[in-house]
């Protein structure tokens, strides 16, 4: 528990330490900046509505921007052997990089505080569809980062590692979109439990379904669980 | 303590690791020597569980590499051959790290760190960044961070590997330092460096153990020659006086440029002293001898000749002599 802590926290901080980090938030903020402007429309009510449906697209592209480099840096620096070699299991290194990728999302996630301050200033915001559209955005960013870490296990190039991760999602968001329309019952059916924005869109319109919690909180745990086996697998093949 | 009992490794078709058996006790530094692919390597990676022996036990103090894994890593201080470190991180930061990944407790941290920065002659470079290292440095780093939980086993691979002469010096002294009541493995392909630091040596080649004891065990499995240059009108001549005599089992001869030969003579057994017998011999073929002298095989050429000829197709291994 604690190397995985500890594993946490150097992840954490690297991304600080090196540029990736703040090019990353520098990048979110400016296109969140971009359509927090498109969404304020004078005589409209105060919503981001709009810009939490748009987050899950840029999501898309900037969580396997973060997670791209935790396992897959490891693996091609050769850090991976002295982490190995260290009594952290599997386990507690795979949820230790999930976590410190975990809090820079949420780090990055914050400065988007201005927005509101900006909002509260011109207009009266309503924060119950707020506060559930920034839960769907952090539940949504688990998701993607647990599967960008499944991806970087895979692989010692990040660069695999970030389109793995993109095209797992695409082709995710093509199967419940034009999937789940043209594709007849049962196939539809099961298409639309795991559409992503349909859920995403609840959370916008201020619905707190417990049922989407769980499922964002249960798949990601499972695919971080799928990491922790993928990385013992490696060692004892 | 380190104990292999009859380890194999297998790689699909390749047999990297055939049936190794050793056992280090606590205070010993045992040196494993051997080229490049002789399975050094994957028989660490075994004890610090990175991978499972095909068949056979690896065990660290008593326990198996593979079931008490978390245990034996615990136990274990390794710096790894290519000696990877995170570039963006201070040498301060990375010790911190590495002594919290060993569970260190943060009462205890500082004085850990402490000790390992001055052992490894670290303090100049607390605050530096690991990228912007000397080799030299990095390796103390390296090293300090195997060190840093005062593990009962220390194992080192290639820890001279890219430091000048100096460095060299100071690493080794270091490691005699170390040793102590430590299990201790120095992986080498620089017979120097292991004669030197190291009381015990395994040699490798071709995924078995070809050899292993002392340094001067090692010497006393060379071959005795004695070494004769005498002047003679023919080779032949020399050899045909020397032939007959009832110890010797070998004579190469060679031409020197200024018109004598010399003789390298190998007896049947190593007790048996054959320098009399012959000068006798030389006295009544009328030859004129000018040198006599017995010639031990160096540790380099037995190495050389140890590692040189492939196992039998079979795979079976033959067992490793003892001291």
């Amino acid at each position: 528990m604690t190397a995985c802590w500890h594993i946490a926290l150097r992840e954490y901080a690297s991304f600080f330490r090196t540029s990736i980090g703040w090019v990353v938030i520098a990048l979110y903020m400016l296109l969140m900046g971009i359509w927090v402007a498109r969404a304020i429309i004078p005589g409209e009510p105060a919503s981001l509505r709009a810009v939490f449906q748009t987050s899950q697209i840029l999501l898309l592209f900037v969580a396997p921007a973060v997670s791209m480099r935790l396992l897959a840096e490891e693996r091609r620096s050769g850090t991976i052997e002295t982490l190995g070699t260290s009594p952290a299991s599997d386990w507690a290194i795979a949820f230790g990089k999930y976590f410190g990728a975990l809090f820079f999302l949420l780090t990055m996630l914050a400065p988007t505080g201005l927005f509101l301050i900006l909002l509260e200033v011109i207009a009266d915001p309503d924060y119950g569809p707020i506060a559930t559209g920034y839960l769907g955005v952090v539940l949504l960013g688990m998701l993607y980062l647990s599967v960008g870490l499944l991806f970087s296990s895979f692989t010692q190039n990040q660069i695999v590692a970030f389109l793995g991760t993109l095209f797992f999602f695409l082709i995710l968001l093509l199967a419940t979109t034009i999937g789940a329309t043209t594709l007849g019952e049962p196939w539809s059916e099961y298409l639309r439990i795991l559409s992503l924005g349909a859920r995403m869109d609840d959370f916008a319109r201020g619905v707190i379904d417990t049922s989407h919690i769980v499922f964002f909180i249960a798949i990601s745990f499972w695919f971080v669980s799928l990491t922790a086996m993928s990385l013992e697998f490696r060692r004892w093949r | 303590m380190i104990e292999l009992t009859q380890v194999h490794k297998r790689f699909g078709q390749v047999h990297a690791v055939r049936g190794v058996s050793f056992r280090i006790e606590p205070g010993q530094i045992v040196g494993v020597l051997g080229p490049n692919g002789a399975g050094k390597s994957t028989t660490i990676r075994m004890i610090t569980g990175s991978m499972p022996p095909t068949s056979g036990r690896v065990s660290v103090d008593g326990l198996d590499a593979v079931d008490d894994s978390l245990e034996v890593r615990q136990r274990l201080g390794y710096l790894p051959e290519a000696n990877p470190l995170y570039p963006e991180m201070s040498v301060t930061g990375y010790l911190r790290y590495r002594a919290g990944l060993f569970g260190i407790r943060r009462s205890h941290r500082a004085a850990a760190i402490n000790k390992v920065i001055d052992r490894c002659w670290l303090s100049e470079v607390t605050q530096r960044r690991l990228a912007h290292l000397s080799k030299g440095f990095r390796q103390r780093v390296g090293l300090a961070a195997a060190l840093i939980h005062d593990p009962p086993v220390l194992i080192l691979d290639e820890p001279t590997n890219g430091l000048d002469p100096s460095q060299i010096a100071e690493t080794r002294s270091l490691i005699r330092d170390l040793a102590g009541d430590r299990t201790m493995l120095l992986v080498s392909h620089i017979l120097p460096e292991v004669e030197r630091t190291c009381d015990r040596i395994i040699v490798f080649a071709w995924g078995e153990i070809r050899a292993d004891g002392t340094p001067d065990y090692l010497l006393s499995r060379g071959r005795a020659t004695i070494v004769l240059e005498a002047n003679t009108p023919t080779p032949e001549a020399l050899v045909s006086a020397l032939r007959a005599l009832p110890g010797v089992s070998g004579i190469e001869t060679a031409s020197l440029d200024d018109g004598w030969v010399r003789a390298t003579i190998e007896g049947k057994s190593r007790e048996t002293d054959l320098r009399e017998p012959i000068a006798r011999a030389c006295r009544d073929a009328n030859l004129l001898v000018r040198e006599l002298r017995p010639s031990k095989e160096s540790l380099e050429s037995l190495y050389l000749r140890l590692v040189q000829d492939e196992p039998e197709p079979t795979g079976k291994s033959k067992p490793g002599a003892t001291p």
